[in-house]
């Protein structure tokens, strides 16, 4: 499965389902249906702002990033997504079933529905998209690992298609939720790549109108949608005439923007704008932590110093995240104290493990052998310094974050360490990780369901892929770990499978390979007149098709 | 001014030939620097890490299967020797092929056709106001005593110190979050304009006023200056009529350097006020390794500066015949 580790904007897929309560906050002033005076009325064009990078393809299937995830799911329905408890549910698939050796999955399908160039949506279409995700030539990268197990597509009917595995995959449904493997018009498909990144069809509750690069993508209403997910708050097609999607890179002025009305919606709210939004009564903020791992600090067992377990513990032990975390982020993150999101039910959390203890961790350096300092105050092991080296994806961590690992930097220099951070671009950062030249590092990875411990900690993902990426950053390797994550991502029943997943989360922490810090956020800020907006439980991207405008 | 030989057929002539000859050392010069421009941007952006084939593949991180990676590296020419790939961009460009953007996958030719336009009304539209911003700033500060000399050399120095960013910022808590007068980010509409060209104008116009001043000041005690008071003219005619256009000839030179400077200002602001052009695509470019864009960028901007050179070069020959005849003299 994969990845998709990226910037702001890349990250990738996701897996099972089970689940959570999802932490949708609205705050302020959402109204909710059922209130007197929030009837929703239709019409109205709603301006979204995006401080994600634009994408380069509209199509979710190439590549496969976030910021084509956010806007696909306008325009685009999945086979299936998933609701709060993080159960399953139908969404163009009606209802699935699965034969007993786990290798054969069977999807029925609505039989009412149409793309909005006019062909049919129907098991051949599936059919389609399957092979067009797994094909070389559209260069995919994220539904392609999420489909990495399907070996054929079959049409059985026109309304049922059967996927046929090479090995089970419990992940399989959460892998189909996810909008970088949703269902795109074959017709549409057929037109290629150049074509079809510049306005793909699909079922979904607005089309693409047209799209100027580096500025708009005007998306308007489909007349005749009837395939809302099954938690939809109504049927038939959507409130809003139309959504301008615009791209506005700088934090500041896209908040700016917000308040003198120029855009309706925002997302990536930092900290500090989240606080001042929320001391208005005219802003609703809307919390909506992303699934799969929790953002944490991997600490690189396969080198010194972190290949000795008590100077893992020391450096966790000496620094101090939880002050940091409050002043820098005002409120709007929690710590988090387990490998995954808090939105994923079977995450796993040890407060108990991270309690900060400058006299534990000296003594644990002391027997560790680092028993020295120098002239900095640093410690010095056989002639050489006690230095870790922090290399920060600045795209990937935002001003707040390298606050915090700043401050990280300074209380790990009480216990003798030495913190060397670096701030780069991705390319560079992805460059200094691949030759292996780092100690520490932050790298977020969205997917959803609780597979992504597969990818983050078996043993196979430290071998890199042919791009020379590796998802293992703490280069954990370890065969009982290994074992517990593949019989979890093979075995269908879900409480066995939450059971394997929380002996894993164990191992993990308990062996200090990670410093969990919070979810990973993921903010969006509404204007007073957006009403009913909401995340969708999948990888928490906003859907607009209940969404309505006040005062129209 | 000079004595010169203007009148005599010979002189003519080789002025003439001379024209001529500056003009092809131009053309000369302008095509190297184009050369090299492109050669320094091919190999430069091949030494910061980062594969180009991933940006094909939607950034770097990307988990694309070995096959994925060997259709794009053939497609795009990558698996070949990088002196091949060299020369096959060398050759592309001298049939003014600008190639296809690994990213977005469109003719590079179109896509900058498409954003030049707002870059250069942004740029042109801020040359003009800090022209005036200037001059309004240097007539004044040498016309109305110590004070204003004092002050408006204050201004000067200030604000040609701006950062663009953090002037860009205070201007939209000013105008947008404040007082609510103006969009914040940029519309289609002039008033969405207003924000960015401020940003732009208000340092350079720093720069270009104390230029003015100091050329306003030596020519106020120039001998014609004198002369022209000594016939009755008023203050205010002298420097409107004789003192300015003399004083405007060294900021004329530097509107080419302003117009570069203005472009490498137009990164910041076209991405902080959201405006489509140049400066942002370039920026977009560098981060996904987008070689053909950031050459095609970097190859017009070059060409824009170079124009702007030569133009503002002829323009003050035409209108300077000391520089004409500088050459003649002995």
């Amino acid at each position: 499965m994969h990845i998709a580790p990226h910037s702001r904007a890349r990250r990738g897929l996701a897996t099972v389902a089970a689940a959570t309560g999802v932490a949708l906050l609205f705050a302020g002033c959402q109204a909710t249906p059922g209130e007197s005076g929030s009837t929703p009325v239709a019409g109205g064009t709603l301006t979204y702002a995006s401080g994600d990078a634009e994408p380069t393809c509209l199509d979710p299937h190439v590549g496969g990033n976030y910021p084509q995830a956010l806007i696909a799911g306008q325009f685009l329905d999945s086979l299936v997504s998933r609701n709060t408890d993080g159960t399953i549910i139908p969404w163009l698939a009606t209802e699935w079933s699965v034969s007993d050796d786990n290798l054969s999955w069977d999807f029925t399908l609505k039989d009412d529905v149409t793309f909005t160039d006019g062909t049919p949506f129907n098991a051949e279409a599936v059919k389609v998209n399957v092979e067009h995700l797994k094909d070389p030539a559209t260069e995919s990268s994220t539904g392609y690992l999420a489909l990495g197990k399907v070996e054929s597509v079959e049409v059985v009917s026109d309304t049922v298609v059967r996927f046929s595995l090479s090995t089970p995959d419990s992940a399989l449904l959460e892998s189909l939720s996810q909008p970088w493997t949703a269902i795109e018009s074959p017709a549409g498909i057929a037109r290629g790549m150049e074509e079809n990144c510049q306005a793909p069809i699909g079922t979904g509750p607005f089309l693409v109108d047209e799209w100027v690069k580096q500025d708009h993508v005007s998306l308007v209403r489909n007349e005749d949608y009837n395939s809302p997910p099954a938690d939809a708050k109504h049927d038939g097609k959507a409130y809003l005439d139309g959504i301008e999607w615009r791209f506005l890179p700088d934090s500041a002025s896209r908040y700016a923007a917000l308040q003198a009305g120029q855009v309706d919606v925002i997302d990536n709210a930092q900290p500090d704008t989240i606080a001042a939004a929320e001391k208005t009564s005219t802003l609703a903020h809307l919390d909506a932590p992303r699934p799969g791992a929790s953002n944490r600090i991997e600490l690189n067992a396969g080198r010194s110093p972190f290949n000795d377990p008590a100077v893992r513990e020391a450096f966790i032990r000496a620094v101090d995240v939880n002050d940091g975390i409050e002043s820098l982020f005002f409120g709007s993150a929690k710590r988090s104290y387990s490998p995954l999101s808090s939105i994923e039910a079977t995450g796993y959390s040890d407060e108990s493990l991270f309690g900060t203890d400058l006299d534990e961790a000296n003594a644990l350096l002391d027997s560790a052998g680092w028993t020295e300092r120098d002239a900095d105050g640093y410690r010095v092991k056989d002639g050489e310094r006690l230095s870790l080296a922090f290399p920060v994806s600045t795209n990937q961590s935002i001003p707040a974050e390298q606050s915090l690992f700043e401050q990280i930097q300074a209380t790990a220099k009480d216990a003798g360490f030495e913190v060397n951070l670096s701030l780069l671009d991705l390319s560079s950062w992805y460059g200094v990780l691949g030759e292996n030249n780092y100690d520490l590092v932050s790298a977020p990875y969205t997917k959803v369901g609780p597979d992504v411990l597969r990818i983050l900690y078996h043993s196979d993902g430290i071998i890199p892929a042919p791009s020379g990426y590796f998802a293992n950053h703490s280069q954990v390797s370890d065969p009982e770990l290994d074992a517990l994550l593949t019989s979890a991502s093979e075995i269908s029943d879900e409480d066995e499978r939450a059971a394997l997943y929380e002996q894993a989360q164990k191992i993990i922490l308990e062996g200090f390979h990670i410093l969990p810090l919070y979810d990973q956020q993921n903010h969006f800020l509404l204007g007073t007149r957006v009403k009913d907006a909401r995340a969708l439980p999948t990888v928490s991207t906003p859907t607009f098709y209940d969404a309505w405008l006040s005062g129209q | 001014m000079t004595p010169g030989s203007a009148g005599s057929r010979p002189a003519q002539r080789s002025r003439g030939f001379r024209g001529i000859r500056w003009l092809l050392v131009r053309l000369g010069g302008a095509i190297f620097v184009l050369w090299a421009v492109a050669t320094l941007t091919f190999f430069a952006i091949r030494l910061i890490p980062g594969d180009p084939a991933e940006a094909v593949l939607g950034g770097p991180g990307s988990q694309a299967s070995q096959e994925t990676l060997d259709q794009v590296r053939q497609d795009y020419g990558l698996d070949l020797p990088l002196a091949v790939q060299y020369l096959n961009a060398l050759g592309r460009l001298l049939t003014g092929d600008l190639g296809t953007s690994y990213a977005l996958k469109v003719p590079v030719s179109d896509l900058l056709g498409a954003q030049i336009g707002g870059t250069l009304v942004l740029a042109f539209t801020a040359l003009c106001v800090a022209w005036l911003i200037a001059l309004l700033l240097s007539v004044w500060s040498t016309g109305g005593g110590r004070v204003a000399a004092a002050v408006g050399q204050g201004i000067e120095l200030t604000s040609a110190a701006l950062p663009h960013f953090w002037l860009a910022t205070v201007l939209i808590a000013i105008f947008s979050s404040t007082l609510g007068w103006l969009p914040p980010v940029s519309t289609a509409t002039p008033a969405g304009l207003v924000l960015p060209t401020l940003t732009l104008a208000i340092p350079l116009a720093g720069f270009l006023a104390q230029v003015m001043r100091e050329t306003l000041l030596d020519t106020l005690d120039a001998p014609f200056i004198v002369s022209a008071r000594a016939r009755g003219e008023s203050e205010r005619g002298i420097r409107l009529r004789h003192a300015l256009r003399h004083a405007s000839l060294p900021a004329i030179s530097l509107s080419g350097w302003a117009l570069g400077y203005l472009i490498s200002g137009a990164v910041v602001v076209e991405t902080i006020f959201a405006r489509p052009g140049l400066g942002r695509t370039l920026l977009q470019a560098v981060t996904l390794r987008d070689v053909p864009i950031v050459t095609g960028v970097v190859l017009l901007v070059a060409l824009v500066y170079i124009i702007m050179t030569v133009v503002t070069d002829a323009a003050s020959r035409l209108a300077d015949p000391r520089l004409r005849n500088a050459e003649a003299q002995p």
